[in-house]
């Protein structure tokens, strides 16, 4: 931290490509890539962070320095030299070039581009993300830091979006059979970025301790009848 | 020589200062809350509402009439400001309320409030909130600096990140004045507070390389102090991803614009959980303890308890 405090000392002009965009001079490329769109979005026109502090010039400047260091720390050729001028100790390596390839690759068609500063966001999830089980008002959380609507879900996944908000209600009674949440809720997890097995397993519990008739067993002995 | 406004003592209770400018972003909302989470996961708290032209801590956490409140301590009807906590219905959380207040005096001068906010750091408890009311008033700038951790509340709207701004940079000159020595570096800082000064300067950067110009001795003092403060900024209120960013970006523009380094500790959704729990005047992890903003509250909760260690651990 003591890093970003001696950056955040100095102007602007005195500042590295690294300081510019706020990352460390070991970051990734999709690390340099988040790093840029927050920028433009912190430094855009109308942003609501930066209207009453800086002048119409000034943030204009802020812009040009923010192309420049993204221009450069983009580009791994251009980041090799920049670095090897200043003396940095960060060769660019050939997992960032893999990365930047596969920065180029499309998306999974049922899997919506997740915002693009959600890597950070999820700092503020550390403990639930690592212990906890998935219930509705977590995966209604993690679809709002990820900016997608309920109704894009729908759309995706083909699942009505009345049964997506269920879902994250829990209002369990509204739902179908336990098959037909199970694929809701893998559709759900998978369009935003979650594993579904993490997501379904914690889940279906709830759906089960909720609903006695919808457990497997009990689905089978209505199927029979 | 010690710095007035941290004089740190052993075993002391870690000051959290809860502000931010606007008024209506949810301070005292935050401060009532995150005391009844801290208190619920086992820290002994003490939450002080400052506002005594505005006091609702107490409405908050269903306190109905507080018999003491800090408006005796103003008046000089109570020294001990210890004795000034009433307890409340939340086990492990005592209030100092603003109720009852003199509005012909309402505020303590100078000197009083120095002796409050020491009392403050002697309190037998683990953690005091102190709800520092709206505004960017000397008095309120100071209730902020005291904490070890300030927290700055702010809604994504334009207003609310304006008065953040003029609140980041109030509470900068001001800390600054503290903690120089000398007295033509002071009238400098005094000099820069005015944002149409003569000197051009315009951020605390500027101020800094000014300082280092008169006296490298204070420059090197500056710097230290420029490091320690570290503003925490919530974001209340967010309904969006985009309100959500906007904690990064204010993060940003302190560091490129004011050259502080803030911290993004958390932000809270527009729920209809937190309406209910205030029209039933009760905490809102007693009333929707499963809500989302609940879950964003611990969230935020369990940052300051980071360095405190586990309840019990102190005092």
């Amino acid at each position: 931290m003591s890093e970003a405090v001696e950056a955040a000392m100095k102007p602007l002009s005195e500042m590295s490509h690294y300081e510019v965009l706020e990352i460390a001079p070991e970051a990734a490329a999709e690390e340099v890539e988040r790093a840029y769109q927050l920028a433009l979005a912190t430094y855009g026109e109308d942003s609501l962070a930066t209207y009453s502090v800086y002048d119409d010039g000034e943030v204009e400047l802020v812009r040009e320095r923010i192309e420049l260091a993204y221009q450069v720390l983009a580009d791994a050729d251009r980041r090799g030299a920049y670095d090897r001028e200043v003396g940095s100790l960060a060769p660019v390596t050939a997992a960032v070039e893999i990365a930047l390839q596969l920065a180029g690759e499309e998306e999974e068609e049922t899997r919506l581009a997740p915002d693009a500063v959600v890597p950070e966001i999820e700092a503020f999830e550390d403990v639930e993300e690592e212990a906890g089980r998935f219930d509705g008002g977590r995966l209604r959380r993690a679809r709002l830091r990820r900016g997608i609507g309920i109704e894009r879900i729908a759309k995706v996944t083909k699942v009505n979006s009345r049964y997506l908000r269920c879902i994250e209600e829990e209002r369990f009674d509204e739902l179908p059979a336990a098959v037909y949440v199970r694929g809701f809720v893998t559709a759900y997890a998978r369009c935003i970025g979650l594993d579904p097995t993490r997501v379904t397993s914690g889940y279906m519990e709830r759906v089960a301790a909720a609903r006695p008739e919808a457990r497997p067993g009990r689905l089978r002995q209505r199927r029979r009848r | 020589m010690t710095d007035p406004i941290h004089p740190r003592a052993k075993r002391s209770p870690r000051l959290v200062a809860i502000g931010g400018g606007k008024g209506g972003v949810g301070k005292t909302f935050l401060s009532s809350n995150l005391a009844t989470t801290l208190a619920a996961a086992g820290y002994r708290v003490v939450v002080v509402d400052t506002d005594i032209e505005g006091a609702n801590l107490h409405t908050w956490l269903g306190v109905r009439s507080p018999s003491v409140s800090l408006a005796d301590f103003v008046a000089g009807r109570e020294d001990d400001p210890a004795k000034l906590a009433v307890e409340t219905p939340v086990s492990g959380l005592r209030l100092i309320a603003a109720t009852h207040g003199n509005l012909a005096g309402a505020q303590p001068d100078d000197a009083r409030r120095l002796e409050l906010l020491k009392a403050l750091r002697r309190l037998p408890c683990d953690f005091v909130l102190v709800d520092c009311g709206a505004g960017a008033h000397p008095a309120t700038i100071d209730y902020f600096l005291v904490g070890d951790d300030g927290l700055l509340v702010l809604h994504p709207e334009p207003t609310s990140v304006e008065n953040t701004y003029a609140f980041v940079r109030a509470a900068f000159y001001r800390r600054m004045q503290a903690a120089m020595q000398k007295h033509d570096v002071r009238q400098r800082i005094l000099e820069a507070m005015d944002q149409r000064n003569q000197r051009g300067i315009r951020t605390p950067l500027d101020l800094l390389r000014e300082v280092q110009a008169m006296d490298p001795e204070e420059g090197t003092r500056f710097v230290a102090t420029m490091r320690a403060f570290r503003p925490r900024i919530v974001v209340n209120e967010v309904a969006s991803a985009e309100d959500i960013k906007l904690g990064f970006s204010v993060r940003s523009v302190c560091r490129k614009f004011f050259g502080i380094e803030a911290e993004y500790v958390g932000y809270i959704n527009r729920d209809q959980a937190v309406r209910d729990a205030v029209l039933l005047r009760r905490p809102l992890l007693d009333v929707r303890p499963h809500s989302d903003a609940a879950v964003y509250l611990r969230r935020i909760a369990g940052k300051l308890t980071e360095k405190v260690g586990r309840p019990g651990g102190r005092g």
